[in-house]
């Protein structure tokens, strides 16, 4: 019996293994209460744009057509994409993300369900619904917009 | 190693018990111990799968004639069933629903529905996902044998569509009729496909007058609902049902809207219920609640909105009679604060929602004795640093109890409404 028992944690390892590896084929990482701050103080100096979304928010998908296209045309493009789906939901967020071509940029899921708090750590003063942007400034003061992201709304923001 | 110890004497402790006995006492055993709550249970569970509803996703409740609880929760794709003679304290083996596994939805605006009628058939819905992208089905099945078994799963969306039919919402009048409503996208599929725009989504529903065993066709209510929040329900006179629902205006304003449906698809009385001027292109996932006044053709309403006119979570009275919402109050204009829910039981109106201070979430309670023109100060029931669901009321036929689960605290279903508390 006890080898029995080895035998499954052995194969519950490997199997553990190919799925982190698998699950490596994309760029999220969880958001915790201090990614934010960590995140924004990474940006010093300098603008960026937060884009909030949901696997369940259906004006998102218009938002993250848009950030797709941006992205494609300038990857460089200072994005943090964050989506508010506790990570556990990462699968259909990749399926998602894939088909607007954004999986493999860096972006972040929320590590837990405690979704007030997390929510909080963002911006206090947001009430939770999505899609939800801000426009940081180089000197990080910022514009929040609730609803659909346009690219006028951007170019407003960053003029070529 | 002295866990791995354990551990195998715990194994082989177990193995000398039979599989009953083993799950019943790893898992219900004990259920009545104060503050359960699933990491508890799993720790005590030695790698057993645990089915509880202090494990399950968004759980719902409801009490019997007979003042006995039933609630109904998701874990593993499967809806499950459990039942309750002791307030709360003790819960039977919970027993599966739906055999086959379904991708339902379990989240602060999608649970399961359950209500018992007076003659004890359990009657469920809920809404299962069919794709990532936003499609699908509400499903409806019931128990006439005491919740012992339950009858397969059925549609009640009759388009035969892959498209949105979700946020599902079931309600039995004092006559008997059953009334089953959700937000529907078959109208948006055919509009997209004359090439025409639709703001959001449908309301429809169905009626049985038979405790489900037969439905009417669907019905519409509404064009261009909001497609993301959950829909109230109140008994309107012996048979018919009033519901109110986020309402798209002037395309991008998301406030409110009431209507009165009857069991044989007549829909009267539709008008806006809120005027808050909430323009917004998004999702609050913020569905309203709703219980009948003392007056007839009145409702108490509460809502969560961030419009240019009212921001935060708001009550007032709706006036069928008028057409307006009256006696309109901020409840909570904290951001983070939502999610209301009424009741009425012996003369009090009790409501409440979710507060939060940046750090924790708090269960505030607040009562009205004079029909909502006024209302005690907010009180903290619960305060917890860890998530928790949106907390729901059940009106029994022996007090206001509160329907809520949490990580910290486990499922809670505790009575508000005894004097103790006040």
């Amino acid at each position: 019996m006890k080898s029995n028992r080895l035998l499954s944690a052995a194969v519950a390892l490997c199997v553990g293994l190919l799925m982190s590896t698998a699950a490596l084929a994309d760029s999220i990482q969880p958001l915790g209460t201090g990614t934010f701050a960590e995140l924004k103080s990474g940006f010093e100096g300098k603008p960026f744009v937060v884009s909030l979304w949901s696997v369940d928010c259906l004006p998102c998908r218009v938002e993250l057509e848009l950030l797709g296209e941006l992205k494609k045309g300038d990857p460089e493009f200072p994005l943090l994409l964050i989506s508010t789906d506790t990570i556990e939901k990462r699968e259909e967020a990749v399926y998602i993300l894939e088909e607007y071509g954004l999986e493999s940029i860096p972006s972040w899921m929320f590590a837990d369900a405690f979704i007030e708090r997390l929510r909080f750590s963002i911006d206090p003063t947001w009430h939770g619904e999505l899609p939800r942007s801000y426009f940081y400034a180089a000197d990080h003061s910022f514009k929040a917009h609730s609803g659909i992201l346009t690219e006028e709304k951007l170019r407003e923001f960053f003029p070529q | 190693m002295p866990m791995c110890l354990m551990i195998s004497e715990r194994l082989k402790w177990l193995l000398s018990v039979s599989t009953t006995m083993l799950l019943t006492m790893l898992l219900w055993g004990d259920d009545a111990a104060a503050a359960e709550n699933c990491q508890s249970l799993r720790e005590r569970s030695a790698g057993q799968q645990v089915i509880s509803i202090h494990c399950g996703g968004a759980p719902s409740a409801t009490v019997d004639a007979d003042g006995r609880l039933w609630a109904a929760f998701v874990q593993d794709k499967h809806v499950y069933v459990t039942r309750s003679d002791d307030n709360g304290v003790t819960y039977t083996t919970p027993v599966r629903v739906n055999n086959e596994p379904e991708d339902t939805e379990y989240n602060g605006e999608n649970r399961p529905k359950i209500l018992v009628a007076e003659d004890g058939t359990v009657l469920l819905s809920w809404t299962t996902k069919t794709s990532p992208n936003f499609t699908g089905e509400i499903r409806f099945t019931r128990s006439t044998d005491v919740g012992k078994t339950f009858e397969p799963p059925r549609t009640m969306n009759d388009d035969g569509l892959m498209t949105g039919h979700r946020f599902d919402s079931l309600f039995l009048t004092p006559s008997g009729k059953l009334y089953l409503t959700w937000i529907d996208k078959r109208d948006l599929d055919a509009s997209a496909a004359r090439g025409e725009t639709y703001p959001g989504a449908a309301i429809y529903y169905t009626v049985s007058d038979d405790l489900g065993e037969t439905f009417t066709p669907n019905f519409r209510v509404s064009h261009n609902s909001c497609e993301c929040c959950r829909i109230a329900m109140a008994p309107h006179g012996d048979d018919e049902v009033a519901i109110l629902w986020r309402q798209i205006y002037d395309e991008h304003i998301r406030d409110h809207a009431i209507a009165v449906l009857g069991e044989q698809g007549e829909v009267s009385g539709l008008t806006r219920a809120t005027v808050d001027d909430w323009f917004i292109d998004a999702c609050p996932h913020h569905g309203p609640t709703m219980v009948q006044a003392a007056q007839p053709g009145q409702y108490h309403i509460s809502w969560f909105s961030d419009g240019n006119l009212h921001s935060g979570i708001h009550y007032g009275r709706h006036n069928m009679a008028t057409g307006t919402t009256e006696n309109i109050i901020q409840v909570d204009g904290t951001p983070g604060a939502g999610h209301p829910y009424l009741a009425h039981y012996d003369n009090t109106l009790y409501m409440v929602w979710k507060g939060f201070n940046g750090m924790a979430s708090q269960l505030q309670l607040m009562r009205s004795q004079d029909d909502g023109a006024t209302w005690s100060a907010p009180q903290t029931l619960f305060n917890t640093e860890q998530a928790s669901d949106h907390p729901l009321l059940v009106t029994a036929p022996h007090g206001v109890f509160l329907s809520w689960s949490s990580e910290e605290f486990g499922y809670l279903f505790t009575e508000i409404s005894s004097d103790e508390k006040q």
